[in-house]
């Protein structure tokens, strides 16, 4: 190219397509101009059959769960230190990050149907399963990182891995949602998500193929354009949407042709565990699939599912020497001596080694003044909200970054009881998030009837700096 | 009431003079409003003025006005300018409630038809202006909120209102298109149903970037198949699954003549879209090989460019335009072509077979008798699968989702969801088989069958394995004498509440036991939670698929839960219902779900139900006051209900159980009606409307004539003029 590129960034802004300026132009933009732009990210790590909340108090910290009614928790909002306390024995492995740690808990999301997987509800706050014994796949609203992808939209606006406990299953949609009824779909084969993100610069053909593509989409723009205005109205708008894919679709093609280098430096190297029949091989290639996603900037918004939803809740870890499946534990099941508290914690131990795994990696890539994980968030809950019969009156959660700053945190926090002052929900979580990605919104899904007279709007201020 | 068929008929030939009439005036008017567009909300304003002021003055403000608002609607309040405000939406509920003539309410004045579409055009005419995308198609959801009476009333003169449309492929379709095309490749599934109407096919799903994707991926994986091959000593081999034809598309020794291009256009247009490409397409799909073999080499190049006949719109849409003129009473025909696709769709996954598409060329499809033709061979053809047919009943009455309803093993190691599922499909494939009195049978047999796929190979082996299990107790007492024979398979038949398996199928379980469908043990699972009955659901089910009845979706202020309260009977919980603000809505589901309860979440029959007996449980402790666990009592069932709604006090009224509230339905015109709407929806792929009434009243018919024949009421639907006729969009007249 004769032009050079500094000179041509700086003057699309003043050009009349500014407004549509891609993100990862804008990034090159403001590099150009000497000024940085520090996206923001968010990793969802969602374990299926809950997490218990006596299992994820520090050492020496008395939380029993809760009981399922109002009021049910202490009027006081409980605030400690890390510094000074172990970590419970399944969290351990993110030790090293323990400053940048928030455990949360007390949070309600009573909107939500409970049972053993709340499905969308889970990263949502609605209530298609109200009353009705839970386990709904109803989508009655955006999930919060489907919100996110739609506000911090990389190249990718949402990645979703995960396992499901078939190894035929390939893109499966139980979690996550981009609003009412469009689910985002769950990648649950290693190789094919590795493919369908890294796919443009893998294998010696894939200049060929990129440049084929290229042509396709274009024609089909063409083609599609064509047939549609032959049409009116909703007809019409049907050719529309379709029409609208091939832009997108297009559009990504550029922008990945942008990143081809980075893509080929730091993209993951494929392993026999993309391909394995055992599920913690599967889960290991999903996290580093989705660690190097987000190293190469193709996504602001990665949710990593541990076959959560329904259908999926009860899969055997196989590859940590179990032989008993998560319904059966979450029944109380034992296993060669250990009880069934064990085993919960033994799994989740496993899961908070990948995210600390996950948390190095972002730890070692430079970015402005600090690293790719001062600008992370890695949230970790269950679909399964506080047990294997999710009710919901609580909801476990831990975070691993503070953004920037923004968060304070190195700490264990318990929200007070259901229905007493200063009560919060999981939807104040999500406005919480949204908020850290730049969104000024301060309300997230459905407001919980029980809680009328509390005010459920605005962010979790006690978890901010 | 039975009219004598020349009655009927009199008044079909009396009616449809007065209809004409009434049609052509409201195919005038709507011409006029076609032409006027808003382009000020000065001039919207002056029309509303003109046509809806004078018309909520008349009808409406009594209601929603200054002193009263029902239903939080004034509309004095509601702004008129929907672009500036956010009225749309009300709007919207409007006009779904005056086309359903849904309002005003019975007992007040009735406004005519040319009023209502006045008034209804400005609607859509402002919300034109307002770039408000508000769909006709998908204002009402709920099918059953169309007047009953007026879609049966052989008056009924509505205007004809079935727009155009174009839909996606259903997953079905796809499946089957792409099991032929792409035989034993797994591709990934890009289409999903819409969700939320009452059968999947009704919605319009837009399609969204995962859907192209995966379409594009899989369109690659069928033609790398189609053209695998190697290189070796720099000639090209064909690997597994090449077609051979298609190999020289990709082989670099054979030149790219203008007849190889024609070739590989014309083969994937006939196998795709069963036609030949027009002259311009061809110019286009050769542009565009040339342009990617010189940029991406041949195979890659080639192999792109074959892809996308796959993804042209014609190929994953469903269109429905018409063809021809619009007739005097505004309705287009679709083409001989559309037709022949429909009518295969609405009865397999695949596409016409060369019959059908012969026939639509052949000018056979040209009319009504033409097309009823058709879909009777279609039907007496033995070897032609009809899976839309079995499909129909499974989402009509929903036995299926006894799969996905979660139970817990241990509660009833016997329960074995797939199997139910199965004997009621063939329990339904039994009874369409004598296609007599379909409805009827659907709802009071007492026949069925019982693990019918595996219930003889399982008796075998257990003869089997406890004639081994006896001769090895024969050899050695002292190692097998306490033991038992293994069991082998479950005991589905404890479902229908037998002993063993039956040898032969179907077999007659009591009368007094079971009636129908909704007593086998799929359906009753199906309408379960986890550990109990879902009564609601069950009610729910029978008010609006056999009464046509409207519940409510649960207001957004309701926490509806049932008390926890397990030393009480189902219907003592539900107590909590009977509260004034429930009542409104469980009125209709509870008297008609709980007849229901002489089963339970297994589907078994039962007299006596278990609660937990809280003085024994408190009281069965250890020594240091821990519980040992739950103590259950027997109490009896309690299955009393009442139907509502049929228009027939003979039918109306108290009922001791489900069997008697089946068997009493099963003899109602009106439920018999309500069948015949959902058929209507399904086969049309939409809600019907009051303009559908006749095609509706001829579908009854049909099938009453026939003595409840099944076929009779399929041929009627689908050479009916709801599904051989549209009404264009404005801009598509043209």
């Amino acid at each position: 190219m004769a032009m050079n590129r500094r000179d041509v960034l700086k003057g699309m802004t003043l050009s009349a397509g500014s407004v549509l300026l891609s993100p990862i132009l804008e990034k090159l933009q403001a590099q150009a101009q000497g000024r940085a732009i520090t996206p923001k990210r968010f990793v969802f790590v969602v374990e299926s059959n809950g997490v218990r909340p006596e299992q994820i108090a520090p050492v020496g910290v008395q939380r029993n769960p809760r009981p399922q009614q109002a009021l049910n928790g202490p009027a006081e909002f409980v605030d400690l230190a890390l510094a000074d306390r172990r970590l419970p024995m399944s969290l351990e492995p993110i030790n090293e990050f323990k400053n940048r740690v928030t455990i949360v808990q007390g949070l309600s999301g009573r909107v939500c149907g409970g049972g053993h997987s709340n499905n969308f509800q889970a990263l949502g706050a609605f209530g298609a399963g109200r009353g009705n014994g839970g386990e709904s796949m109803a989508i009655e609203g955006e999930t919060i990182d489907g919100a996110l992808a739609r506000a911090i939209p990389g190249i990718f606006p949402h990645i979703g891995l995960g396992i499901s406990k078939r190894l035929e299953n390939n893109v499966i949609y139980n979690i996550s949602a981009i609003a009412a009824n469009r689910a985002l779909p769950t990648m649950c084969k290693p190789d094919q998500a590795y493919a369908n993100l890294f796919g443009s610069v893998a294998g010696g053909n894939a200049q060929r193929e990129f440049a084929a593509r290229n042509n396709l989409l274009d024609f089909m723009r063409e083609d599609v354009g064509r047939a549609r205005t032959r049409l009116a109205g909703e007809e019409r708008e049907q050719l529309d949407s379709y029409l609208e894919t091939f832009e997108t679709l297009r559009n990504r093609q550029s922008r990945l042709n942008e990143i081809q280098h980075t893509l080929r430096e730091r993209g993951p190297v494929v392993n026999n565990k993309y391909t394995s029949a055992v599920e913690t091989d599967r889960l290991d290639a999903q996290f580093d699939i989705g660690a190097a996603a987000i190293i190469c900037g193709l996504t602001n918004v990665l949710t990593i599912s541990s076959a959560a939803g329904v259908r999926d809740f009860d899969i055997t870890f196989r590859g940590l020497g179990l032989n008993i499946d998560k319904h059966s534990i979450g029944h109380g099941g034992s296993f060669q001596g250990h009880t069934w508290a064990d085993l919960y914690n033994m799994i989740r131990r496993y899961h908070f080694t990948l995210i600390a795994e996950l948390a190095r990696k972002l730890d070692r890539v430079r970015e402005g003044n600090g690293t790719m994980l001062d600008n992370t968030l890695i949230v970790y809950l269950s679909d399964g909200a506080e047990g294997h019969h999710s009710r919901c009156w609580e909801w476990p959660m831990v975070l691993l970054g503070n953004v920037g700053g923004r968060l304070r945190t190195g700490r264990y926090v318990d929200y007070p009881g259901y229905g007493r002052q200063g009560h919060r929900t999981t939807a104040n979580m999500y406005v919480t998030l949204l908020q850290l990605a730049g969104s000024n919104r301060d309300t997230f899904g459905m407001r919980d009837q029980g809680l009328r007279d509390l005010d459920q709007t605005g962010p979790l201020t006690e978890l901010l700096a | 009431m039975i009219r004598s068929p020349f009655y009927f008929l009199l008044m079909v030939v009396a009616c449809s003079a007065i209809a004409f009439a009434l049609l052509v005036d409201a195919a005038l008017t709507q011409e006029k409003v076609a032409e006027r567009k808003f382009s000020s909300p000065a001039e919207s304003k002056t029309d509303y003025e003109r046509a809806v002021a004078p018309f909520l003055k008349k009808h409406c403000i009594t209601c929603h006005g200054p002193k009263v608002a029902e239903g939080e609607l004034a509309f004095h309040e509601l702004d008129i300018d929907m672009k500036a405000s956010t009225s749309s939406g009300r709007w919207a509920m409007v006009m779904e409630k005056l086309s359903t003539r849904e309002m005003p309410p019975e007992g007040r004045a009735k406004p005519s038809d040319d009023e209502v579409k006045a008034a209804t055009s400005w609607i859509q005419a402002e919300m034109k202006r307002a770039g408000k995308n508000f769909s006709r198609r998908h204002a009402i959801a709920n099918g059953n909120k169309i007047s009953h009476d007026k879609l049966f009333d052989i008056k009924q003169a509505a205007p004809f209102d079935n727009p155009v449309r174009i839909r996606v492929l259903s997953p079905e379709i796809y499946t089957g298109f792409s099991t032929d095309i792409a035989k034993g490749l797994s591709l990934g599934q890009p289409f999903t149903p819409e969700g939320r109407t009452t059968f999947k096919d009704m919605g319009a799903p837009k399609i969204d970037e995962p859907v192209t994707v995966q379409l594009m991926n899989n369109a690659l994986v069928i033609v790398e198949r189609q053209t695998a091959h190697k290189i070796e000593g720099g000639k090209l081999v064909a690997l597994p699954g090449a077609v051979k034809d298609m190999l020289s598309y990709v082989d670099e020794s054979v030149p790219l003549t203008p007849e190889l291009m024609d070739k590989a256009i014309n083969g994937q247009f006939q196998k795709i879209v069963s036609r030949a490409p027009t002259a311009d397409e061809k110019a286009r799909f050769v542009k565009l090989m040339q342009k990617n073999v010189k940029e991406a080499g041949r195979a890659t190049g080639m192999r792109y460019a074959l892809i996308a006949v796959y993804l042209m719109p014609e190929a994953i849409f469903r269109y429905e335009i018409g063809a021809g003129k619009v007739d005097d009473k505004g309705r287009i025909r679709l083409a001989p072509r559309e037709i022949a696709y429909a009518l295969a769709y609405a009865l397999t996954d695949k596409r016409p077979d060369t019959k059908l598409l012969s026939d639509a060329i052949e000018g056979k499809l040209d009319t009504k008798e033409g097309v009823a033709v058709a879909v009777r061979r279609l039907l007496d053809e033995p070897k032609a699968e009809k899976p839309r047919i079995k499909r129909f009943f499974r989402e009509y009455f929903g036995y299926d989702k006894a799969t996905e309803v979660f139970q817990e093993t241990k509660a009833n190691p016997e329960h074995d969801a797939r199997a139910l599922v199965e004997d009621t499909d063939k329990l339904i494939e039994y009874i369409l088989a004598q296609d007599k009195n379909v409805l009827y049978e659907l709802l009071t047999t007492n026949k069925s069958f019982v693990a019918y796929k595996t219930a003889a190979d399982t008796k075998k082996k257990r003869a089997e394995a406890i004639k081994k299990f006896e001769e090895q107790k024969k050899k050695d007492p002292a190692k097998f004498g306490k033991k038992t024979p293994p069991k082998i398979g479950r005991d589905v038949y404890t479902a229908y509440n037998l002993s063993d398996f039956p040898d032969q199928q179907p077999v007659e379980l009591p009368v007094d036991q079971r009636a129908g469908i909704l007593t086998q043990p799929s359906w009753l699972a199906a309408n379960a939670k986890t550990d109990e009955n879902h009564a609601i659901f069950r009610g729910k089910w029978v008010r609006e698929r056999l009464l046509g009845g409207v519940v409510p979706d649960v207001p957004i202020t309701v926490d509806a839960q049932l008390p926890n309260t397990p030393d009480k009977a189902l219907r003592e919980r539900m107590n909590v219902t009977k509260q004034e603000y429930c009542w409104k809505c469980h009125q209709f589901m509870n008297p008609v779900g709980l007849p229901f309860e002489i089963y339970d979440h297994f589907g078994r029959y039962r007299d006596k139900e278990p609660v937990v007996d809280s003085d024994a449980t408190a009281k069965k402790v250890d020594k240091k006051g821990k519980s040992l666990g739950i103590v259950l009592r027997e109490i009896p069932v309690d299955s009393t209900g009442g139907i509502s709604g049929t228009r027939n006090p003979a039918v109306d009224g108290d009922v001791k159980n489900a069997v008697e509230m089946l068997r009493k339905l099963a003899k109602s015109e009106h439920v018999e009606q309500v069948f015949i709407r959902h058929a209507f929806r399904y086969w049309m792929g939409r809600n019907e409307n009051l303009g559908d009434a006749a095609s509706l009243q001829t579908a009854q018919k049909a099938y009453r004539e026939s003595n409840g024949s099944m076929k009779a009421l399929i041929v009627s639907l689908l050479s009916s003029d709801s599904f051989l006729y549209r009404t264009p969009t404005v801009e598509n007249k043209k």
